[in-house]
This record gives structure tokens, sequence and C-alpha cells, in this order.
């Protein structure tokens, strides 16, 4: 594909990832609502709330700084970028000239800088400790990312997205158990990420207030919790590039278009239906008992790497 | 030869600085004098440096000839103006801030000065009699900068570590250049770089000479002295230690391993590449549960110091197996993290010191709020620890990327060991990574954001202009060294062709950088600046197309807090932050406190070896001299009795005498 079809797929599919990521997340607590045996709110709930959120007066704390009026934002605008990045709609990597998959796993570092610093910049004390505890996870977490993506990397010897992609796609890299052990660690890696139960207490809006989240109101928190949901499908997005990128386009025509969306969204549709359910038959434990889950993915990873050493 | 004026020009002006600094007077004009003459200083050496870069033949000058020792003669090669140039613009910012700050008092300004002059030398002398001997005054002149402010008992303490430190260090080196000469007869570089070596004496000399540099960068497990040195000694003087000091000994490493020795054996680099990660892990994770911020920037120096050795011991390791790649990207790594640790680190420590001025204190969980009384200096100390925490794309991810691509290329070499340790390596990197964005959240949280929880740091004064300008100088250096990375990496590159006597590599083309090889990977760091802004607009157009911007804001209500009154004490403080990392691996930090106390007791056992000393020194004074004297002097006295000045009475004595004396001779006699 030329570069202008390359960054005009690139356009397409942030939109796609943007527009439909509040339609995922409701996707998800229609679920649970259905496990837990409730009602549970229309499809569409994310969207008007939204729209409702965008129209409301925003109220700022005293204590908030700039940092606190940027995160929301910082947090958006990061995220499309790693959509542009990702090889989702083609095989191969719209934005490859912009960076690698390490430049990606530490992108997402820089809203979590700015939305932790938030939490404690808007003097509210839940925020503080909600931040305090997505940068416990999340460093936890990051060994095991990273440990997968080199693992990959060394499998299809290149840290380009589009290259592993690609030699995923078309079946250069044989299916070895070091690939579906780096795919387990990896997808539980993106599962903590995602922010699910056990380990995101976000989640739990009634002890912790949604931790970073808790002095946000209006347009900021609605422009925030639309990059929450975004997040969310980007990791999945990524999830699927790696591990599973079938369907994706080689070549720019309109039937192929369709076929890659299609396959996006059934791909991703089945990832929220496994994480859903995993994530209602998990009881809710405490903080300091999750690095023990995160210990088992760590040696996960450990273990497709040692797999690698021995080509198996 | 220009560049070597140049060079000769800063050196001078350095010492005219400081002696401006001492003689002047501890005024106003003086200090500012004295700044403006090193400004000039700096300048000049940041000019010598970007002319000898690029020259193919190093310049030389000699000084004077000593025979038994050599020659005192300077050379500017690639590698020694690639730190002539880093000392060179850090000095700028140390210059600036030293025009207004009043710590740079007389005796401050004079030794601080005084030590940027003995560093230029250090990097630029070629004989190893000399090096060791500039060496030895930089170490005592940063010694007498550390102990100069606080001359209490723990500073004092802790000078006595240093000094311990760097003196073992010292003597490491003195032992494996005296083994140098033995082996040539010489002092002098070129000869030692000559001269045929038998592999089993260089290891020897490599060992003595990594453990030697390893005490003065600080790396794990000999980094004990660098917290203490820096919380105690002034903020341009920590700024200086660890952006300028700690990297002449990572000038050593790369001078005499690399440049002089040539690697000889595949486990010099391995063994540098295992203690870097190791300093990385330490650093990160005593740096998050430090609640002094100065302590705390030292331990992330650690963990820094760890990254450039881990660029270091792949580099080597390419050398060794004959990869030129992989020694291109290592070494490429290592001085680029030094060059960016240089340009954030300095900036984090004079404006910790602003914060520390205006607060009073250095204990994080006693400031907060600082960011709306001192916005710039907030700015300032948001871009530095950004940057700390390899935020992309500022210039510490762009180092710690190519550090990644190095081990991703080690770790595709045939070596077993290698292709073992490299990955793993990457991942203590990732845990450092991920640790240093919570060092540094933590950070900025406590001081800069939040509610104020102390008086001081509610009345607390934004930081005067000249200050202003250095950080600001420091910031947009990062930015700099980040975004203009296609630009910079290859000029890196060059200097590492020329260190490691390879030929050069492209690592750059139009906006982007890649590992030599292009396919296997690129980065853009200006490509993504540019989305990450213009990608801001996309949620701004999201509000304006659902109307939000109508709805307005309300601000200054109180953070919710569940319905009761809100007190700023509810606000996470910096102990609580790290609680849970603390919980989790107590391990760790058991091992500090266990291993810390031997350390105390070395420092203590040497301030009481000086006492000793002090009063073994008089015993010969006491116990011979000091009663002789006594005795003659009273003698003296007893005597001057005698002496009346009365004429009649000294004919009396010597009637008496005559009569003695006659008595004597007659009753003798027997008349």
């Amino acid at each position: 594909m030329t570069l202008a079809a390359l960054i005009g797929v690139g356009i397409v599919q942030a939109l796609l990832l943007l527009l439909a990521a509040p339609l995922f997340s409701g996707f998800a607590r229609v679920l649970r609502a259905k496990i837990q045996n409730r009602k549970g709110p229309p499809l569409l709930q994310n969207y008007l709330d939204l729209v409702k959120l965008m129209k409301r007066q925003e109220v700022v704390s005293e204590q908030a700084g700039w940092v606190f009026h940027a995160a929301p934002y910082v947090l958006m605008s990061t995220m499309l970028l790693v959509a542009l990045m990702l090889p989702v709609l083609a095989v191969q990597s719209p934005l490859g000239v912009a960076g690698d998959l390490i430049l990606v796993v530490y992108l997402f570092a820089l809203p979590r800088f700015f939305i932790s610093l938030a939490g404690v910049d808007s003097g509210n004390p839940f925020g503080g400790i909600g931040a305090r505890r997505e940068l416990f996870v999340s460093a936890l977490v990051e060994p095991v990312l990273l440990l997968v993506v080199f693992v990959m990397a060394l499998l299809a010897g290149s840290t380009n997205l589009g290259t592993i992609s690609c030699k995923v796609a078309v079946g250069a890299l044989p299916p070895s158990m070091a690939f579906w052990l780096s795919m387990a660690a990896f997808a539980f890696a993106a599962f903590v990420e995602m922010g699910k139960l056990p380990f995101d207490l976000a989640e739990a809006e009634q002890e912790l207030q949604e931790g970073p989240l808790a002095e946000y109101s209006g347009r900021s928190l609605a422009v925030l919790k639309w990059g929450v949901y975004l997040k969310q499908l980007v990791l999945v997005a990524l999830f699927l590039a790696l591990f599973l990128p079938f369907g994706g386009m080689t070549d720019l025509s309109p039937a192929g278009a369709l076929l890659s969306v299609i396959a996006f969204l059934l791909k991703a549709i089945l990832f929220y239906f496994v994480a859903a359910v995993l994530e209602n038959a998990m009881a809710r434990v405490r903080f300091m008992k999750s690095p023990a889950a995160i210990w088992l993915a760590l040696g996960a990873a450990v273990l497709s790497f040692v797999f690698y050493l021995a080509h198996v | 030869m220009d560049a070597i004026l140049f060079l000769l020009l800063s050196l001078l002006c350095y010492c005219g600085a400081a002696l401006v600094a001492l003689l002047g007077g501890s005024g106003r004009a003086a200090r500012q004098a004295a700044g403006w003459v090193s400004l000039i200083a700096s300048l000049a050496g940041a000019i010598s440096a970007a002319m000898a870069i690029t020259a193919s033949s190093p310049p030389t000058f000699t000084l004077l000839q000593l025979p038994p020792f050599g020659a005192l003669a300077l050379q500017i090669d690639p590698l020694s103006a690639f730190f002539v140039g880093l000392i060179g613009l850090i000095g700028v910012a140390t210059g600036i801030y030293g025009m207004s700050s009043p710590t740079v008092g007389r005796v401050v300004g004079f030794f601080t000065y005084s030590f940027l002059a003995s560093m230029l030398l250090v990097v630029t002398v070629n004989n190893g009699f000399f090096f060791l001997l500039f060496w030895e005054l930089m170490t005592l002149l940063s010694y007498f900068l550390v102990i100069w402010k606080h001359q209490d008992r723990q500073t004092v303490n802790t000078g006595y570590l240093y000094m311990l430190v760097a003196h073992i260090g010292a003597a490491l080196l003195l032992t494996a250049f005296l083994i140098l000469y033995r082996q040539t007869d010489s002092f002098s570089f070129r000869l030692w770089h000559q001269a045929w070596i038998s592999p089993g004496v260089k290891s020897t000399v490599f060992l003595l000479i990594f453990v030697g540099f390893g005490a003065k960068a600080g790396m794990a497990p000999l980094h004990f002295w660098t917290p203490a040195t820096y919380s105690a000694a002034p903020d341009h003087v920590s700024a200086l230690m660890s952006a300028v000091m700690k990297k002449t000994a990572i000038y050593g490493l790369l001078r005499f391993c690399v440049d002089l020795l040539g690697v000889s054996a595949w486990w010099w680099g391995f063994v540098i590449l295992l203690f870097g990660a190791a300093s990385t892990i330490v650093g990160a994770f005593y740096a998050l549960t430090e609640r002094d911020i100065k302590r705390l920037l030292a331990y992330s120096s650690v963990e820094n110091v760890g990254i450039i050795l881990i660029g270091v011991g792949v580099g080597m390791f390419g050398l060794a197996v004959q990869q030129p790649i992989l020694s291109t990207l290592g070494l490429l790594a290592a001085l680029y993290h030094l060059l960016n640790h240089a340009f954030f680190k300095a900036m984090l420590f004079l404006s910790a010191g602003q914060v520390i001025i205006q607060t009073g204190t250095q204990n994080l969980n006693r400031m907060g709020g600082l960011a709306r009384r001192m916005p710039w200096t907030a700015l300032t100390f948001l871009i530095g620890a950004l940057a700390a925490a390899a935020a992309p794309p500022l210039n510490g991810f762009v180092s710690e990327w190519f550090t990644y691509q190095a081990l991703f290329a080690a770790s595709a070499v045939v070596s077993f060991a290698m292709r073992v340790f490299a990955p793993l390596v990457a991942v203590s990197l990732a845990l450092a990574g991920a640790l240093a964005l919570m060092v540094y959240i933590k950070t900025y949280c406590s001081a800069f954001a939040g509610p104020a929880r102390s008086e001081t740091s509610a009345s607390a004064q934004e930081s005067n202009t000249a200050v202003l300008f250095s950080l600001f100088y420091l910031a947009i250096g990062c930015l700099v060294l980040g975004l203009g990375a296609p630009w910079i990496a290859p000029r890196i590159a060059g200097v590492v062709s020329q260190i490691a006597h390879i030929p050069a590599m492209a690592v750059s083309s139009g906006w982007q950088v890649f590992p030599v090889d292009p396919n296997r990977a690129v980065f853009s760091p200006l490509l993504t600046a540019l989305l990450l802004i213009g990608l801001l607009a996309m949620p701004l157009l999201l509000i304006a197309l659902l109307g939000g911007f109508r709805a307005g804001r309300r601000s200054g209500v109180e953070p919710w807090s569940c319905g009761y009154g809100y007190s700023s004490r509810m606000s996470l403080t910096a102990s609580s932050f790290d609680q849970p990392v603390k919980a989790t691996f107590q391990l760790l930090y058991w091992l500090r406190t266990l291993l810390d106390r031997p350390f105390q007791v070395i420092a203590e056992f040497s301030r009481s070896m000086v006492r000793l000393i002090l009063r073994a020194e008089p015993v010969v004074e006491t116990i011979v001299t000091r009663p002789t004297a006594r005795l003659v002097e009273s003698a003296g006295q007893w005597i001057q009795a005698l002496q009346m000045g009365d004429i009649r009475v000294y004919c009396l004595y010597i009637i008496v005498t005559l009569a003695i004396l006659l008595f004597a001779i007659f009753g003798r006699s027997g008349l």
C-alpha cells in the first residue's frame, strides 16, 4: 500500500476505535448485568452518558492546577496516536514511520503519568489513593508486558509492529509454546491494564470513588471517560494485532476494507465476551493480594522466554 | 589548534572565576562577576567541543615535561570533546544559577569553579600519572564542597564515607596504572594503546579499573555514599556531581577499557551489563521510598548510571565478539543517555534546590501546593520528571529506546549467556522504568500538587529570573535532545566509531532514528510529538460538536470528601504513596537497613580515627618538648631574679664570687 493509502486507513481505524469504544464498554456492562441476573442498561447507554456529561457545568476543585485540566486531553490524544499506529484494519502498521512496539508500550505511560498526577493534584483523598493503586499495579504489569514484547520481537526479528503482525498473519511464525504462552501472558496483562476485576479498584465505585476520576465533572469527565473506553479498546486491538492479526487488508479495496472491519469487530467482541465472563467469575480481593496473580503472569512470560530459548 | 585554544581559554576562565570568587569578597557584585567569567569559560568549553568532535586528528597541546612521568599534555579527541561539551553545557546552567544563588558565596564559589576546571583536565589529559593527579584534585574539591554547607556530625561522617570510597577507588586505579606502567615503562596513553599486553594482565587491569570507576559512578553495590553526599552538598554541587562528575567515571571506563586497552574478553561487557541492571533496580526501588527530595534524586542517579552501564556493557560485549553493530548501538545508547541524564538531572536538582530554599525543608511530606506559588519552576520540574520517567517523546525515552534496541540486538547473537540475560536485563529496565514513573509522580505530587502541607510552602515565592533562565535552558535542552534525535544520534555514533575503532554506521535518516538496520525498528520523536499535540484537537472537536463549551466551568470549590469538611491533611503524602511497594518488596528494604549499618559504623570509625590522630599527633610535644621548654623558661625566670640592674649589687656579686673562688683555692691547698 502507498503511504497515502496507509495514512487513510490509519485515520479511518482511529475514528472507528474512537466511535466504537463506548459501544464495547456498554457491551461489557450489559454482559455483566446479564451474568448477575440483572436487566442492565441499554447497549447505547454510554453514548447517552457522554452527551449528557458534555452539557453539564464543570466544577473544579480549588487545589487543582493545570495538570488536572490537561490530563483528559493527554489521555485521549495519546490513545488516538496508538490507535493510528496499530495494524488493525491492515496487516501493516498505518503509521509505522512514527515508531515501533517499544514506543507503543511506553506511550501508555504518558497518560498514566498525567492521570495519576491529576488524581493527587485534585486534592481529593480518593484520587490520591486510586492513583497510587493504579501505578502500583502497572509497575508490576510492565515487566510482563515488556518480556512478552521482547519474545515476540525476537521471534519476528524486529520490533516494528507491522513486521510482527505481518509475520504472524502469513504464518511465518509457526505457533510454538513460546507463542502461546506469550499470548496468554499478554492477554492477562491487557486484562489488568483494561481495569478489570480484581485488579482495578477504580471499578469499585463504592469504595474508591473511581480513583483518579473522583474529582472530575462535566466535559472533562466526559473526555476522560471516553479516553478510558478508548484505552480499553486500544489494548484489545494491540493484543489482536500481535497475536490474532487475521482478516487484515494487504491491499486497499472496498471488499477488503469491509471484511477487515467485520473481522476486527468480531474478534474484539469475542475478547470482551471472554473478559466479561472471567471478570464476573472472579471475586474482589484485597488490593495487596493482587501481586500474587501478577507473579503468575510474570511466570508465564518467563516460561515463554524459556521456551523461546529452547526453540519449542 | 583552535579547539585547544578554546579549551585553554575555558580552563583559564574557570580559574579566573575561582579567584574572583575567592578574592572578590562575599558581595553580590563579586558573585556575579565570577558567574559571568565562568559562563564565558563554559561557552568556550562548548565551542571547543563542537570544533573537536568531528576532527580526524586530535589537537594536542603540551604544557610541560616532567621526565619520570611524561608530558602534561591536553588532547581533545572525539571522546574527550564529548565530555568537554558536557561539562560546558551543564556549566552554563550552574554558572547562571550561581550568579543569583546566595549559597554560591566566596568559598563555595572558589571550590565550584576549580572543581569544574579539574573535571575539564580529567577528561582531556593524556597521561596516566596526571590523570590520577587531577582525578584526586577533583575528589578533594568535591569533598570540600560537600562538607562546607552543614558542618554537623552527620555531614562530617558523610564526608568521611565519601573520601573513603573515593580513595579505595583511587587506590585500585593507581594499582591498575602501575601495572600498565610496568608493562610499558610509560604513563603515556599513546604507548598504553600501542603496547602488547597479555590478556591475563588486561583482564586484571579491567577489573581494577571497573571497580575503581564504578565506585565513583555510584554503581550498585558501591552506591551507598551517593544519597548522603548529594543530600548534604549545596544544590548546584549536587547537580554538578550527579550530572557531570559521575560521568567522568564513565569517561574513564570508556577511555581505558574501550579505547586504550581494547576489549579482549566477552565477559567484561557481560559483568558491566549485570552490574548495570542491578543498579537500575536498586536505584529505582530505593528512590521510591525516599522522603528527602535530594536523596531521592540521588537514588534516581544510581538508576540512570545503571542504564548507562547497560549500554556500555552491550557495547563492550559487541567489541569482544566483533559485532560492530552491537557495539555501535550499545555505546551510542550509553553516551546518549549520559547526555540526557545530565540535562534532566541537573534541572531536577536545581529546581529541587529552589524548592528547598523556599520551604526550608528537604522533606517531601512538608511541601505541597507549590505549583500555584512557583508555576514556572513547577513546569520545568514536570518536564524534567517526564524526561526522567522516560515518557515519550522526551530525551529520556529516546536514549532508553536505543538501550532497548541494543539489548534486542544483543539477544539475537550467538552467545548463550547473552541470549538469556539480555532480555532479562530489558525486563529489569522495564521494571525500573515503571518504578521511575512512580517515583517522579510521587515527587511532583508531594512537592507541587495538591494542598500546601506547611506554612512555609503556603507562602513560597517563585524563583528569581536568573534561576528560571537556567532551568528553562536545561528544559529546552531536554526537548532538543529528545526531538532532535535524528540529528544528534549520528554525531554520537561518530564519537562511538572513534572510541571503539570501528567504521561509523548510519543510525538516522530524515526524521527517523533506527538501530543501524531500518527494518528492525524505526522511531521518529519529532513526528510522535507533533501527532500528540495535533491529536489534542480531537477531544476539543468532540466537545465543540456536542456543545460542551456552552456549559461553562465553576472553580474554587473544595474537593469532595464524603460530605465531611475538607482538610489538607486528607491529601496523599509522599510516605503513603509508596506503602504498597514497601509492603510487597519488604526484603529489598530490609536488606538496605541491614547494609546501611556497617557503613554508618565505617563512617563513625573514620571520624573517631581522625580524633585519635589529632590526639596522637602531639604526643612527642606533650611528653618531651613542652616540659623541657617549660623547665628552661622557669629557670630563666629564676635567673632573671638575680639581674636587678643596680651596679652595686653587681659589684657585690663580683666580690662574693671572688671570695668563693679564693676560699675554694686556698681551702683546698690547706692553708
